[in-house]
């Protein structure tokens, strides 16, 4: 759509303007009829030259690009395709290529599904996107700049991808040379604007028109939701997001899909194998995408006796279940004879082992004839060159599928292939295995917490019981990994429902841990869940601002700081290399540790005006303040308690 | 260059552990935290999933100090006498060796938590 240069352009928008009541009387049903009764400006004014001058930092004449009087804009319709895709939130950072769609969410949405969200950073939108969806089991809608936005989200979309989290990118890009603003707006446009990101997205796209716009949002939800899903991401043309959406415009209808399920004749072998093994061991990773999951590996694992490793992407399996042999891993691997990987992350780590010493040590650490199976998603799909496919593991049977999906056959299956015997053995063998975890569970709770009880800096074990004191009678849902608390609470505390626990970042990139809370917090909220971020100091500092986003959209969320005040695995690494080169430790420090000064993440909070507790480094405060702090969150509001710990 | 290290090590060891000096818990204290080994063990020895228990009773100075010194087969980095020396280990066990034993569980009502 052409424009006449900008003063008539100007003139014919005041014609607009004193005709506004009749277009919005004239425009479909919606938002926009309340926005008129409230007084809210319908179409946005263009910006004045005085505004375009502060906005790109030099005078402008341009041919500004915008809606006709009366005309529908072109990112109403983008609203519209957004709820016909049932999206529920848009998690943005303002920029002026979204500026188009931004304005219609405001005062065509009424900003009501979507509803935006606003971060401090394109990577804390999208760590809340990544959180969102494991909880939701749906895709947030994220609406960044192209070019600077998008750069500042890559590391958070990897982590996405590597962890198979569904989200709708959006960008905005001033992709018309001819139309586009010069200045900024022009710096931050690209003729390809995703391709940094093609990488470890699933699909993305620049459509040329709203028609092609809608089809490629509906085509990228479709690919974000098919397993094994991932983040996608759509390049919004500025022009057409401010131009006139035409009258032919269709919405598709939302086509239901299927996950990729295994073949029965593989189902029904992988059921035979496993029937048939004398030590049949289940290693699972990001096997729940739904509630839906857990439940039946619990059938599967007690049909057969088979002892279930947990590597906890996911909340996979009940954490004290019988056949729980998260924390014998080593052994329960050691003593299988078929081992059935679903949704593995890292097979290769499984089957061998790598000391990470001066001249690294590596092999098999399974005899060569345990029989090895797979169901994994993700060999449907794969890209080159970032290697989160891990090591290559050559296994005896693989079913490029999704596990979640697969396993009611795989049960099926295994109800027919067990004989009598074989049912008699596999109940023989998950009591045997359920007497060694009563012990081992006795030995954690006898023995190992209780070193270092009384500990200043708090040890890991005190903070996991009274955390678990706190919490335990609420409905609550941890929402990061436990691992750096030496594992403490998941060997602690009871994870038995499906929202429990939703895993890690994917790709360890740090700043994943308070946008990824808030996000699962958000999804959590309309269930009045008590929700727990255990929140590392190193990670806390790229994204601090998450904070204020959980105040600002009142977030209930629990955010405990496991705050031993260093990037410790760094610590840990520098020291090694120092010991390998036999040049001491003493200054692994350097460029490791987070002091001189400390941080006071208490004071942090409040300035985003959020309750803050604490530093305590004494044990003895910590219930209370535990206490004070879940009375905050249950009253819905998002709350910090900064806990001095030890390293792990 | 390992063989000189060690060479190193000993004289070093010489100058340090002059006789009569008793191993001292608060050094051994300073000495623990300095060298790293509370970033895999803890503070206190109380052990992680970076590395195991220490303290209290840690195991006799002898096989403390020969595991340190032979470590790099283990997933522990070994640390040559160079870095630490035996006297300086042996405060480190005198350290461990101070350390308390830890409650009784039946005395720690949040361990007995359902
Ligand atoms: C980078 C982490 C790390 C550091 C630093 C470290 N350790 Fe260790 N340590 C370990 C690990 C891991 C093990 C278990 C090794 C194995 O058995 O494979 C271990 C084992 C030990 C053991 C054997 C314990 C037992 O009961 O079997 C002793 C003793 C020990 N460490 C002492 C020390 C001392 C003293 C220091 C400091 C001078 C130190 N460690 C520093 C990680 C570390």
């Amino acid at each position: 759509m052409d424009k006449a240069p900008s003063g008539v352009n100007r003139r014919k928008f005041l014609t607009a303007a004193a005709v506004s009541g009749a277009a919005v009387a004239a425009t479909p049903p919606g938002p926009t009829g309340e926005a008129a009764a409230l007084g809210v400006a319908t179409p946005a004014l263009p910006p004045t030259a005085a505004q375009m001058e502060a906005e790109i930092g030099q005078p402008t004449k341009i041919a500004v690009t915008m809606a006709e009087p009366g005309g529908r804009p072109g990112s109403d319709f983008m609203v519209d395709v957004l709820r016909a895709l049932d999206i529920e939130y848009v998690a943005t950072n303002p920029a002026s290529s979204c500026r188009g769609l931004h304005e219609s969410i405001n005062n065509y949405a009424m900003n009501k599904k979507p509803e935006l969200l606003t971060a401090t950073h394109e990577e804390i939108a999208t760590a809340m996107a990544h959180g969102y969806a494991k909880v939701a089991n749906r895709p947030m809608g994220l609406l960044f700049h192209g070019t600077v936005g998008i750069q500042h989200a890559t590391m958070a979309f990897y982590n996405a991808w590597c962890d198979r989290a569904p989200m709708l990118i959006m960008s905005g890009n001033h992709l018309d040379a001819a139309h586009r603003p010069p200045g900024v707006p022009t710096t931050h446009a690209a003729q390809d604007p995703l391709a940094i990101v093609r990488d470890f997205t699933k699909w993305d796209d620049q459509p040329a028109s709203l028609q092609a716009t809608a089809e490629s949002l509906f085509r990228a939800h479709k690919i974000t939701m098919t397993p094994p899903y991932g983040p996608v991401a759509v390049s919004l043309d500025a022009h057409l997001q401010e131009g006139v959406a035409g009258k032919d415009l269709k919405i598709p209808r939302l086509s239901r899909t299927s996950a990729p399920t295994g073949d029965l004749d593989s189902v029904k072998e992988i059921a035979r194998l496993m029937a048939s093994a004398q030590n049949p061991v289940i290693v699972v990773d990001r096997g729940a995408r739904s509630h839906r999951f857990q439940p039946l590996l619990v059938e599967l694992a007690e049909l057969l006796g088979a002892p279930v490793v947990d590597q906890l992407g996911r909340q996979n399996f009940p954490s004290r279940h019988p056949l729980n042999g998260t924390d014998r891993a080593r052994g329960t691997i050691g003593a299988a004879d078929v081992i059935l990987g679903l949704e593995l992350a890292d097979f290769w780590g499984i089957v061998n082992s790598y000391s990470d010493i001066a001249e690294p040590k590596q092999g098999r650490r399974l005899k060569d004839s345990v029989k090895l199976l797979s169901i994994n998603s993700r060999e449907v799909f794969m890209k080159a060159n970032y290697q989160d496919f891990q090591r290559y593991q050559d296994v005896d049977l693989a079913i490029p599928a999704d596990a979640e999906a697969t396993l009611p056959s795989l049960i099926e299956a295994v109800k027919s292939a067990l004989t009598p015997e074989g049912r008699a053995a596999a109940e023989k063998r998950a009591k045997t295995f359920a007497e060694a975890g009563v012990k081992q569970r006795e030995r954690f709770m006898s023995v190992d917490a209780l070193y270092g009880w009384d500990a200043s800096p708090i040890s890991t074990a005190r903070l996991s019981a009274e955390m678990w004191a706190a919490i335990k009678e609420h409905d609550w849902a941890l929402v990061s990994r436990d691992v750096r608390l030496s594992n403490w609470p998941h060997r602690m505390w009871n994870f038995d429902k499906p929202y429990h626990y939703i895993g890690d970042s994917g790709g360890a990139g740090q700043g994943y841990g308070l946008g990824a809370a808030v996000g699962a917090a958000l999804a959590h909220r309309e269930h009045k869940r008590l929700v727990v971020n255990i929140q590392g100091d190193g990670d806390m500092m790229y994204g601090p601002g998450g904070i204020w986003t959980a105040a600002h959209h009142n977030i209930p969320l629990l955010t405990i700081m496991h705050n031993n005040r260093a990037y410790h695995q760094e610590v840990m690494h520098v020291q090694r290399v120092g010991n390998w080169r036999d040049r001491g430790v003493g200054r692994a420090a350097i460029g490791t540790t987070i002091e001189k000064p400390f941080i006071n993440f208490a004071m942090m909070a409040k300035s985003m005006g959020v309750e803050g507790i604490g530093p305590i480094g004494d044990p003895k405060e910590l219930g209370p303040a535990l206490k004070r702090a879940v009375q905050v969150a249950k009253a819905g509001e998002p709350v910090l308690v900064d806990v001095l710990t030890q390293p792990r | 260059m390992k063989k000189t290290s060690l060479v190193l090590g000993f004289s070093l060891l010489l100058a340090s552990a002059a006789p009569g000096v008793a191993a001292d818990a608060a050094r051994g204290q300073e000495i623990y935290m300095k060298t790293g080994c509370y970033q895999c063990h803890g503070t206190v020895g109380q052990g992680a999933n970076t590395g195991p228990k220490l303290a209290p009773e840690p195991l006799p100075l002898e096989s403390l100090i020969a595991f340190v010194r032979n470590a790099a087969a283990t997933a522990m980095p070994a640390y040559s006498a160079k870095m630490v020396s035996d006297a300086e280990m042996a405060d480190i066990h005198a350290y461990l060796g101070s350390i308390k034993p830890p409650p009784q569980r039946k005395d720690v009502p949040l361990l007995n938590n359902p």
